[in-house]
């Protein structure tokens, strides 16, 4: 008994430690002042700001567009990609995986360098700001795109869906995506809700790539950052909201989808 | 023939986007970083440069320091969070599980800014320093290697700890019941037993947390942004910003980076190597 209240302390301890930031800063979006100890004017004021704020919103709005195209257009790529090595070539996993984990090892700032220099003054597609920051998030959220659908495809049994549905006459490519793919729809969403919440929360590399061409709200935060510490907390509450909103959609079709295999 | 292998046209995509935005920009910047500045050639003026000025050998010697320190540390908390989450029943293991997702998520520079509140200059915990009289509290500066070692810190603990939880699980019950049957303590159990066998993971953990703190960025850009020099944010200012870009320099700093990233998991491998030999007998 000893022992685990102990455990209870170090615990106490490290959840103390972590949610002091963010409690404070949640305090701090709903007082006007804090030049004592304790704050003083609860007021709800500075929401009403930023929420009324078009300019806030619409970087929310960009940041979510930001987030979800590169995520459709990886998932398309990496299930095109699949197709061939599930249905032809299972020998070939071993290269995609490989090719599908550096991103891990790359980190955002360096692999945001390396393509911003080399398409900075590369022909217009290419150079334009918005096509680099999304194939650049393509591969920042490769290597969680590729685990999660090949997690996915390995849990259904993909290969006997596709030779039963090839048997009753399908192709093997209307088997794949007709018949393997429906039936890893909430993989899918929990790959998609994982990356867009990854692109949600980067500056590094929309800061360096996008330089100023694509405003998302943390880049609106940045800004925010040097002009008012009560806007700067609301606008932090505010996506943190998001993001935890997002992670508990994920832990919610996680659990769904583990019972449904379950039965 | 050709028709029969129509199929593969589906593997295309991939590899264009592999290719194009992972393979060559990583090979060109590698490249760039042995060309002289503006012309067609090969030098090694730019790592010269890096290993003789001042203000780039300390971003280099900064950034390694505050990884392994955060790292260390970091995984010294974890450790005792692990084993506190081990030890404890499920209602408060999901508890604490949950408060790491969710803190996990909190970084960059909403982190930046939640240190600043807490220990700027009007900091909370700054204004509590100067009315207790804690003058250690009150003359911190959050605009420091100090204050952003805390801030490195937070942002290691929920990752490293949400690492070793699943390690821990792995201690069998039974293995510390027959050290204590043959006589031996908690004492020898831990230090002969558990950490040898969890070991290699540790140290494999250390190494992503190592790699995760040496490229960080965001939160130094946003608490210190050029008064403290710091390896990603040199490289970055060297392509985008007021400064002259130096494409190939800042080149041949991002190969610096990963050099610190390859050597760290070498160092690291081997030692879990060692470790494993030990363990085995």
């Amino acid at each position: 008994m000893k022992k685990s209240g102990l455990s209870k302390v170090v615990i106490v301890v490290i959840c103390s430690y972590l949610t002091i930031p963010l409690l404070l800063t949640f305090i701090y979006s709903i007082f006007t002042e804090w030049k004592d100890i304790l704050p003083s004017g609860l007021t709800f004021k500075y929401y009403k700001e930023i929420l009324s704020d078009s300019y806030f919103i619409n970087s929310v709005i960009r940041t979510l567009m930001i987030s979800a195209i590169p995520f459709v257009t990886c998932t398309a790529v990496v299930l095109l990609a699949l197709y061939v090595i599930e249905v032809y070539h299972p020998e070939w996993d071993k290269y995609m995986q490989m090719l599908c984990n550096i991103p891990y090892a790359l980190q955002g700032i360096i692999l945001a360098v390396s393509v911003l220099s080399l398409y900075v003054s590369a022909p217009y597609p290419f150079s334009n700001r918005f096509v680099m920051i999304v194939l650049t998030y393509c591969i920042v959220i490769l290597p969680y795109i590729y685990r999660g659908l090949k997690n996915s495809l390995d849990s259904i049994n993909a290969n006997r869906l596709i030779e039963a549905a090839q048997m009753l006459g399908a192709t093997k490519f209307y088997a794949f995506f007709a018949v393997v793919v429906p039936n890893i729809i909430s993989g899918i969403s929990i790959v998609a809700m994982l990356s867009i919440s990854i692109v949600f929360g980067d500056f590094a590399i929309v800061n360096i790539v996008g330089g100023s061409y694509y405003q998302t709200a943390q880049m609106y935060l940045y800004k925010k950052l040097f002009v008012s510490g009560q806007a700067s907390s609301v606008i932090i509450v505010v996506m943190f909201g998001l993001t935890l909103i997002l992670s508990a959609v994920v832990n919610l079709l996680n659990k769904r989808w583990k019972k449904s295999r379950e039965e | 023939m050709f028709k029969s292998k129509r199929y593969l046209l589906a593997i295309l995509p991939f590899l264009l986007l592999v290719i194009g935005y992972e393979l060559v920009p990583i090979l060109m910047i590698v490249i760039r970083s042995f060309q002289p500045q503006g012309h067609f050639g090969f030098t090694l003026e730019h790592y010269q440069a890096i290993f003789q000025k001042r203000l780039y050998q300390q971003a280099v010697i900064n950034s390694i320091i505050i990884a392994v320190i955060s790292s260390v540390i970091g995984i010294i908390i974890a450790f005792f969070g692990a084993k506190a989450a081990n030890d404890s029943n499920s209602k408060w293991r999901n508890f604490f599980i949950n408060i790491l997702n969710m803190t996990s998520n909190f970084a960059g520079i909403p982190l930046a800014f939640a240190f600043i509140i807490l220990l700027g200059n009007m900091g909370v915990l700054v204004l509590v320093g100067k009315a207790v009289g804690i003058t250690s509290l009150e003359n911190f500066n959050v605009y420091s290697y100090k204050g952003l070692l805390l801030t490195y810190i937070y942002f290691q603990i929920p990752l490293a700890t949400l690492l070793l939880i699943p390690i821990f699980d792995g201690l069998r019950k039974e293995w510390k019941e027959a050290v204590l049957l043959l006589g031996g303590n908690s004492f020898i159990y831990w230090t002969k037993v558990a950490i040898p066998a969890i070991l290699p993971s540790i140290l494999a953990t250390i190494s992503v947390l190592f790699s995760n703190a040496i490229a960080a960025y965001s939160t130094a850009y946003a608490l210190l942004a050029n008064n403290y020099s710091l390896l990603p944010i040199r490289i970055s200012e060297q392509f985008v910003g007021d400064l002259v870009q130096r494409k190939e320099f800042g080149s041949a700093l991002a190969v610096v980076l990963m050099l610190t990233m390859i050597i760290s998991t070498m160092i690291n491998n081997y030692f879990i190597k060692r470790s494993r030999g030990g363990a085995s007998l």
